[in-house]
């Protein structure tokens, strides 16, 4: 019945590149969408992610998302907090792009 | 997100709460206070399984309008319906202490000139009501919510804003009528008990949930109008509120309280007088009720545009009936 957490390690190969602002936060945790906070913090270049959903079994899937939003958008000394309400890995790596492009001040 | 400029001309129904927020006041201005970052979530919601959120479902923040500081809170109808729980309920609680610490802080330090400074509260709703996962800390949060709107009477304008897309229902209508005052679109709706509870328990005869114009014509905005249980009916647009703001914010105080609609002998006798009008009437639909009170185009009001229904449109004198 709880809800579910994981936690996730990643290291972007080559570059990388942190968010300008201390942090930032975009998303409604609606029915089947989520919400994303990043946080700039000095890792050595890493990312941790954690996630909280009330689905169970797909950390496998979660797990492959996340690293391919972090090797295709070079990011590095981020912390990735994730609440989840059922959503699909699509809407997952949709959202994680737009909360990227807004952390930098881009308007999408 | 959008840039502030953009937000004035947005739909005020469709947008979420931390740009209704930000969109309120001046541009640059809105602090946000117990943000994401500081990760306030619900304790509750974990131990039932069900998703949790980092503002608990409400934007609560401080921001200005020319020269006033004014404190705005914004409900996410899409977390769980924008229901109250006991994070978010302490978030809004806390927000109308600041003003009311503000409003002390600013009295004493200008004495003799204070009026054109206080600060106010400017309440975004967008709820069904106690959020029933916390059912007595939810409820707690109302009661609440409503002692704190009465101890800002005569110091600090509360203001209610009813226009996203859940409407304002459950416990959360009462909290919304005991303001100073109701600032509505067409597209808002206030009640007490939602549509889709009145069906469920009294039957499809009773009221149809799927009867999208009954729903409006019975808790929508131009009806509420009519009745005077709103005092300003504005375009859908984040702009259109913020300008009703700002012209409220020019009234003085007693002129603010005169469109309450509790908190009086007189006003007590005047809802009665309704209550005894409900059963000499027996309306059979809202439309009765306009047409009692001078709008013999009652059958076109709901069909009307904003402009030519705000022209025609008759609403019920003060004191009943």
């Amino acid at each position: 019945m709880a809800l579910q957490e994981m936690n996730f390690t990643f290291q972007a190969k080559g570059d990388y590149e942190s968010i300008p602002e201390e942090w930032s936060h975009t998303g409604v945790v609606g029915s089947g969408d989520l919400e994303i906070l990043l946080r700039h913090e000095d890792l050595g270049g890493k990312v941790e992610a954690k996630i909280v959903t009330p689905v169970k079994g797909f950390d496998d899937i979660w797990e492959k998302v996340l690293s391919k939003f972090v090797e295709s958008n070079k990011v590095g000394n981020v912390v990735i907090e994730i609440n989840d309400n059922n959503s699909t890995p699509f809407i997952v790596s949709m959202r994680l792009k737009q909360a990227l492009a807004e952390a930098k001040g881009g308007i999408l | 997100m959008m840039s502030w400029k953009e937000l004035q001309n947005t739909s005020f129904y469709e947008s979420p709460a931390r740009e209704r927020a930000i969109g309120l006041v001046d541009e640059g201005t809105f602090k946000e206070l117990i943000a994401p970052i500081d990760k306030f979530t619900s304790p509750h919601l974990p131990v039932l399984g069900e998703a949790v959120c980092f503002d608990d479902g409400v934007v609560t923040g401080v921001g200005k309008i020319g020269t006033r500081p004014v404190f705005v809170i914004s409900q996410e109808g899409r977390f769980i319906g924008g229901a109250v729980g006991e994070v978010g309920g302490a978030k809004i609680s806390g927000l109308f202490q600041v003003a009311l610490q503000l409003y002390d802080k600013i009295v004493d330090k200008y004495p003799n000139d204070y009026e054109s400074r206080i600060p106010a509260v400017v309440f975004s709703f967008e709820t069904g009501g106690v959020r029933l996962h916390e059912s007595n800390a939810g409820l707690l949060a109302h009661a609440e919510i409503m002692e704190w709107i009465q101890k800002c009477r005569n110091k600090v304008p509360v203001i209610s804003l009813v226009g996203s897309k859940v409407g304002c229902f459950g416990g959360m209508g009462f909290v919304c009528v005991a303001t100073d005052l109701v600032i509505m679109s067409e597209l808002g709706r206030i009640g007490l008990t939602g549509p889709e509870v009145i069906e469920e328990v009294m039957g499809k005869k009773e009221f149809d949930s799927t009867d999208r114009a009954l729903i409006y014509r019975t808790t929508g905005g131009k009806h509420k109008y009519i009745m005077r249980d709103c005092a300003f009916l504005v375009d859908d647009s984040i702009e259109a509120f913020r300008n009703q703001i700002e012209e409220v914010l020019k009234m003085p105080y007693s002129e603010i309280a005169s469109y309450r609609s509790i908190g009086s002998l007189e006003l007590v006798e005047e809802q009665l007088s309704l209550v005894g009008l409900s059963t000499e009437l027996h309306p059979k639909d809202s439309k009765d009720v306009w047409r009692y009170f001078g709008n013999e185009n009652a059958d076109q009001i709901q069909d009307l545009y904003y402009e030519d229904f705000m022209n025609s449109v008759k609403i019920r004198p003060r004191g009943g009936r």
